[in-house]
């Protein structure tokens, strides 16, 4: 029987779009794992039974009927339970009152029933065998680990109003410890014997292999293919996963293997990193990539507070980068990986989000701004980097995800640095722009410049780089050149493929 | 209709508020010696909201400026008492101001506390020090040289009708003007803009956050110290209390303000279209003999009004952000 289908789930963010075509189907008593790369749609698609985001088009049925999934409370009416990735947990709040979050407490004489509140919320962490937790525990005291089997828990709350039929987690092994994953596993087989069904999402082939009964793999936004487990290889999943593109001969020229070293980065720790090192040469292009949460999100912020002066050496000579600040005064610029949250002046022009590191360069008597000048500089950038805008003071809000990127692109390049940080330099930007965005990269590193491009878009890394890093675990555990590099090998590399 | 209510609202509340009084007072309210008369009632205030629109710039507040101000007054008449000439007491008085603000910025941007907290924290602590300093005392009379006391009565004759600019007046003016300069058109104002629109964003960009932080919130210490300094010249005594009424009235005359800017930004320009609204309502309502306590209560309500027009109109808009 057919707890939960969907088809033909389409959404597009702006111009972007995350899902095309998305169709699946997860029967009772069985455990469905999604998988796909970064970027291929299965967050949105989560997002959307949940009821936080709306399809622009498509079908969604629970147990046969139509369902609307307005917002999470419908979700939850229809027996949705959530094990989200993100760890949203209020950590002011008891363990208790986590799992019951949103639920309705246990009350007497109209009162809060603490003693009942924390007694069902106990049998709730018993079912997952957890005994080292205490209900009453406030959960800023508690480790990640904790915090994460907490969330499990609340999902498994029983409800008398709303049973729970269906469960879909997202990486919820990403924290746990290899016996606390057991135990959910163990759970995993007794929701399934009840007849509830599972969709269960992770990067971990071998959880997956082991756990799910069948794999519907998504790529760019489409389910290109459903197989049955025990039919499935690591082999097999990842080349479903990346397809069979050839992108061999779209790749950009790559800097001449002696080149000078411009930025050498050594033992690079902290963020979670360890040890990290690697060199960059001029007019270089050096990609980063990893799965989420392996490090490579964090590795720019660790590499401009370094304020290490053995670690970083710029040009022959060691710098201390104590921030943002001291990066851009020594020609190391950078775009940050939220652009709307960590990039732009949303309410400002063009002008001024493109100034605002270069101010002192565009200034008249070492403190005025020159107006004219600091527009002049905006207008040839944003020529340079074929932004599409209405002019040099069109508010950066009313632009497109592609141009607001290149607003960024202009910024960095702005004061003519040695060495560009990119992090996820085109990610919800559509195709057009991100080509922009490519060939302006390779026109900047023709010119000398030097770059490192941290990516979850091996297709990107793969087109534009000359040599990929792989991080796992907060460590580089390969760096291999793009030349005959396969999108499928590069992803075998980031699962930690026990062929190396 | 709402667009033009919201770009344009208080602007039109500011110009139907003097036809009001107009009607209202025929023979007295238009008139140049009133008109002079109320810039320099409204000369402290100003000064204060023009610092105090360097700190709102960066989206925070400083709600120690009256505390500064009352202080600053203090030193300035203890300088005297020990026998010292206003070219030592003004000087004094505007660093201890100075160094209060400095205070206030490394609390804000060092030691990472919400200004409000900081600033509140502040404010208790600067007005226990003039209690401190002053025995909680009005300190005047001979001991208060004439020339500081008569600097505020003073003023630049403009017309041989005996009209005179106020040197208070001056004084405003020349703040609004270097505000102005700073604001708008140094790289230093640019990078404050920079982190009241995305904090993140701007350190991210290279803005040393932090340190520019101090610089607002000396400024705005600096503001308030020159405030106080005014208002112990205008009364010829201090007392540690007299700058109390500044700080509430600095925020209400910056918000005024920020309902006509566009994105609602603080802007130096706006902050002095607020003052000159708490001004005007203050003259009039005064000569209109309206009860101190029922025009607290008419200032309030269209502050209320100004800001709530202004955001009911922002979110018709759509709210995008």
């Amino acid at each position: 029987m057919s707890l939960l289908s969907i088809a033909h789930l389409r959404k597009a963010y702006g111009g972007v779009l995350a899902l095309k075509d998305a169709s699946l189907e997860l029967r009772a008593g069985e455990t469905l794992a999604l998988m796909g790369e970064n970027g291929a749609g299965k967050s949105t698609l989560i997002k959307i039974l949940a009821g936080a985001v709306a399809p622009d088009n498509g079908e969604i049925r629970v147990e046969g009927a139509a369902a609307s999934l307005r917002n999470p409370e419908e979700a939850h009416q229809r027996g949705l339970r959530f094990i989200h990735q993100e760890l949203n947990v209020v950590a002011s709040l008891s363990v208790a009152e986590n799992i019951f979050l949103g639920r309705v407490y246990p009350r007497r004489l109209g009162l809060v029933d603490w003693r009942a509140l924390n007694a069902r919320a106990g049998v709730a962490l018993a079912a997952l065998g957890v005994e080292h937790v205490a209900p009453e525990t406030i959960v800023s005291k508690l480790p990640v680990g904790d915090r994460m089997l907490v969330k499990i828990a609340a999902a498994f709350l029983e409800d008398d109003a709303a049973r729970a039929r269906i469960f879909v987690m997202d990486e919820p092994t990403a924290a746990l410890t290899k016996e606390e994953s057991e135990r959910l596993f163990q759970m995993i087989a007794a929701l399934r014997g009840r007849g509830c069904g599972i969709l269960f999402v992770s990067h971990r082939l071998d959880e997956v292999l082991s756990v799910a009964d069948r794999i519907t793999v998504l790529r760019d936004g489409e389910t290109c293919a459903t197989l049955a487990a025990k039919d499935a290889t690591k082999a097999g999943l990842i080349e479903l996963m990346t397809g069979r593109k050839d992108i061999s001969g779209e790749r950009g020229p790559t800097a001449p293997r002696d080149a000078p070293i411009v930025l050498a980065v050594n033992g690079l720790a902290g963020e979670g990193l360890r040890d990290v090192s690697f060199a960059l040469r001029k007019g270089e292009i050096l990609g980063f990539t990893g799965l989420a949460g392996a490090g490579p999100e964090r590795l720019i912020r660790a590499l401009v507070t370094s304020n290490a002066a053995e670690a970083v050496t710029l040009e022959g000579a060691p710098v201390a980068l104590r921030g943002p600040a001291d990066a851009w005064a020594r020609g190391i610029a950078l775009t940050p990986r939220e652009r709307r949250a960590e990039g732009l002046l949303l309410k400002r022009d063009v002008t001024r989000n493109v100034s605002l590191p270069h101010l002192e360069r565009l200034s008249r008597l070492r403190w005025l701004v020159d107006r004219r000048k600091e527009r002049a500089r905006a207008v040839e950038l944003g020529r340079r980097v074929r932004l599409k805008a209405s002019g040099p003071y069109q508010k950066v809000s009313t632009l497109s995800g592609g141009n607001q990127q290149k607003v960024l692109l202009a910024r960095a390049v702005a004061g003519a640095p040695r060495v560009l940080l990119l992090d996820e330099p085109t990610r919800g930007v559509d195709v057009a722009a991100k080509f922009d965005i490519y060939a302006f990269l390779q026109e900047i590193t023709a010119a000398g410049a030097s770059v490192v491009v941290v990516s979850s878009d091996h297709e990107e890394l793969l087109r534009l780089c000359s040599r990929v890093a792989v991080l796992r675990d907060g460590r580089i555990t390969a760096t291999v050149p793009t030349e005959g590099l396969t999108p499928q090998r590069l992803l075998a590399l980031c699962y930690g493929d026990p062929r190396d | 209709m709402p667009i033009l209510l919201r770009r344009y609202g208080t602007l039109i509340g500011f110009l139907a508020l003097i036809a009001f009084f107009r009607t209202e007072l025929p023979d007295t309210f238009l008139t140049a010696r009133n008109l002079l008369n109320i810039t320099q009632q409204m000369s402290m205030l100003a000064v204060v909201s023009f610092t105090m629109t360097v700190v709102m710039a960066m989206g925070d507040f400083d709600l120690s400026v009256g505390s500064i101000a009352s202080l600053a007054g203090v030193v300035a008449a203890l300088v005297f008492v020990a026998g010292g000439s206003p070219w030592l007491a003004v000087p004094t008085a505007l660093a201890v101001g100075l160094a209060a603000g400095v205070v206030n910025g490394f609390l804000v941007a060092y030691v990472g506390i919400l200004p409000f907290i900081a600033t509140l924290g502040a404010l208790t602590v600067y007005s226990g020090l003039a209690f401190r300093l002053s025995g909680g005392k009005t300190i005047f009379g001979s001991a208060i040289p004439a020339s500081f006391g008569g600097f505020a009565r003073g003023g630049v004759e403009i017309a041989p009708a005996g009209l005179a600019i106020p040197n208070l007046t001056v004084v405003a003016a020349s703040a609004l003007i270097l505000v102005w300069l700073f604001l708008e058109q140094t790289i230093t104002g640019r990078r404050l803009y920079a982190i009241g629109g995305n904090a993140e964003a701007a350190r991210l960009a290279g803005v040393r956050t932090k340190r520019l932080k101090v610089v607002a919130f000396g400024l705005s210490g600096f503001g308030a110290a020159s405030a106080g300094l005014m208002i112990a010249s205008r009364v010829a005594s201090a007392n540690p209390t007299q700058g109390a009424g500044l700080m509430l009235d600095a925020i209400a005359a910056v918000f005024l303000g920020m309902t006509m800017s566009d994105e609602g930004q603080p802007r130096v320009v706006y902050t002095l279209l607020g003052v000159m609204m708490l001004g005007v309502l203050g003259n009039g309502l005064t000569q209109m003999n309206v009860d101190s306590y029922v025009r607290d209560m008419i200032t309030g309500l269209i502050i209320v009004a100004a800001v709530a027009a202004s955001s009911l109109g922002r979110s018709r808009e759509g709210g995008v952000l």
